[in-house]
């Protein structure tokens, strides 16, 4: 081969390569939509000692809200404001089973009548819990087309195409327990596409499509509150 | 020669015993039980749990794929913890004593009367499921019968990206055992025949 043709092969090889790149970065990102509701304009107040739960919805047919959803929340929260967040798993632990997905109250005349129970309430008063945000909805994958064929030689690599799209939708839910009353939702859906290429060794290109939904959830809370 | 022939059927051994051991999951449940929030009663319990109970495993082999779920140890410890988080004492027994033993107001016997579960690759849906029945049979202090309750519990799990059916699967059977918890200690004090057998209790504890 000529030294120009080989050139040549060489440029047209890093021009598409670098196509690929922008096309894969550009595919990777997500859209996201938040949409919030309060019920009034101040922000929720809380003594320094007054706690957030924050809580997942499990009691759908077909979908859990995913337990590592709701921790990310919950660190978010605690790392960003200081405000104090209990875990769930400790809050279920301690409540049990009082809101576990058979008979958790879906809404606040049900929350009441929980409240009814005064050992519940006792507890309630006694940790200091003041509110807590239900959070209801998962992450899907929407759509997966490509394949790829992975050697088992010792060379190893994998060829092939492989890309799906995950569809994030949550709405969290404020309860306040002094009062019980419901202070506002947040509302957010999160769309993207991952692509896996495999030329050698598989290439992923991830969209963090729920972890996006986290950190809007996450933003969006913070901004409800007012520590101190 | 025969050495030769020794080392293949060696080989083939091997080489079938990979392949059920890659066709088998084992899970062994562990758990720790949460103690239930809830007023205690001033009764004291037997607990009959017989061997067929603690030792527990669930088999299915199906499209030559083998999966062994061993409860035994952990759906013992819940109904324990379940029924101390309910009662002022629980004594464990492994066969219903034949005479009334004296401090003991209540005995209740439990059995699996059934355990299904249902994969991903089954259901149009991505979740491992688990159904587990208890049989729970209540019998006075003198050893006749109160009650015969049978309890449906549900659990599951989401399957997760490089997540293991292992781990799904234990999982979903701690969420089933949950909830075994949450039907026996809500539903426990609305049995009429209980409700009925404590208002006698309570009468007699008045008149003495």
């Amino acid at each position: 081969m000529k030294a120009s043709s080989l050139s040549e092969v060489i440029v047209i090889c890093s021009f598409s390569l670098g196509i690929l790149i922008v096309t894969f970065i550009s595919g990777c990102s997500t859209s996201t939509i938040v949409d919030e509701q309060k019920s009034s304009s101040t922000k929720l107040s809380m003594d320094s000692e007054e706690k957030i739960v924050i809580m997942g919805r499990r009691h759908g047919s077909s979908y859990e809200t995913e337990p590592g959803f709701i921790d990310c929340i919950g660190n978010n929260i605690s790392r960003s404001e200081n405000l104090n967040v209990l875990r769930e798993k400790n809050f279920l632990d301690t409540f049990y089973p009082w809101f576990e997905p058979r008979i958790a109250p879906l809404n606040l005349n049900r929350m009441k009548v929980v409240l009814n129970n005064d050992i519940i309430a006792k507890k309630i008063q006694t940790l200091k819990i003041r509110y807590i945000v239900w959070v209801d909805g998962s992450t899907e994958t929407t759509e997966e087309s490509g394949s790829m064929t992975c050697g088992m030689a010792p060379s190893g690599g994998c060829f092939g195409f492989k890309s799906w799209d995950k569809t994030s939708s949550y709405e969290a839910t404020i309860w306040d327990l002094r009062g019980l009353t419901e202070k506002g939702k947040i509302k957010i859906d999160s769309k993207g596409s991952s692509y896996l290429l495999g030329v050698g060794p598989p290439i992923p290109l991830i969209a963090q499509v729920q972890g996006i939904a986290c950190e809007g959830v996450s933003d969006r809370l913070i901004g409800f509150f007012n520590n101190g | 020669m025969i050495t030769t022939f020794k080392k293949k059927i060696f080989a083939s051994i091997i080489v079938s015993q990979l392949f059920l051991i890659g066709c088998s999951t084992h899970v062994v449940v562990i758990s720790e039980h949460p103690i239930a929030l809830i007023k205690v009663l001033p009764y004291k319990i037997g607990l009959v749990l017989d061997n067929s109970f603690t030792d527990y495993s669930f088999i299915r082999e199906k499209d030559e794929e083998k999966i062994t779920i061993s409860l035994g140890k952990s759906q013992s410890e819940l109904f324990n913890q379940t029924f101390n988080s309910m009662f002022q004492g629980v004594s464990e027994f492994t066969v219903k004593p034949v005479s009334p033993i004296k401090p003991i107001d209540l005995y209740i016997s439990v059995v699996v009367e059934d355990l299904q579960l249902s994969l991903p690759r089954e259901t149009s849906v991505n979740v491992f499921e688990i159904w587990i029945k208890y049989k729970l049979e209540i019998f006075d202090s003198k050893g006749s019968s109160i009650y015969e309750w049978i309890i449906s519990s549900y659990g599951r799990t989401q399957t997760r990206f490089l997540g293991s059916q292992e781990k799904a699967l234990h999982q979903a059977t701690n969420a089933a055992l949950r909830d075994a918890g949450v039907q026996i200690v809500t539903d426990f004090y609305e049995i009429p025949e209980i409700l009925n057998w404590i208002n006698i209790k309570k009468a007699l504890k008045n008149e003495s």
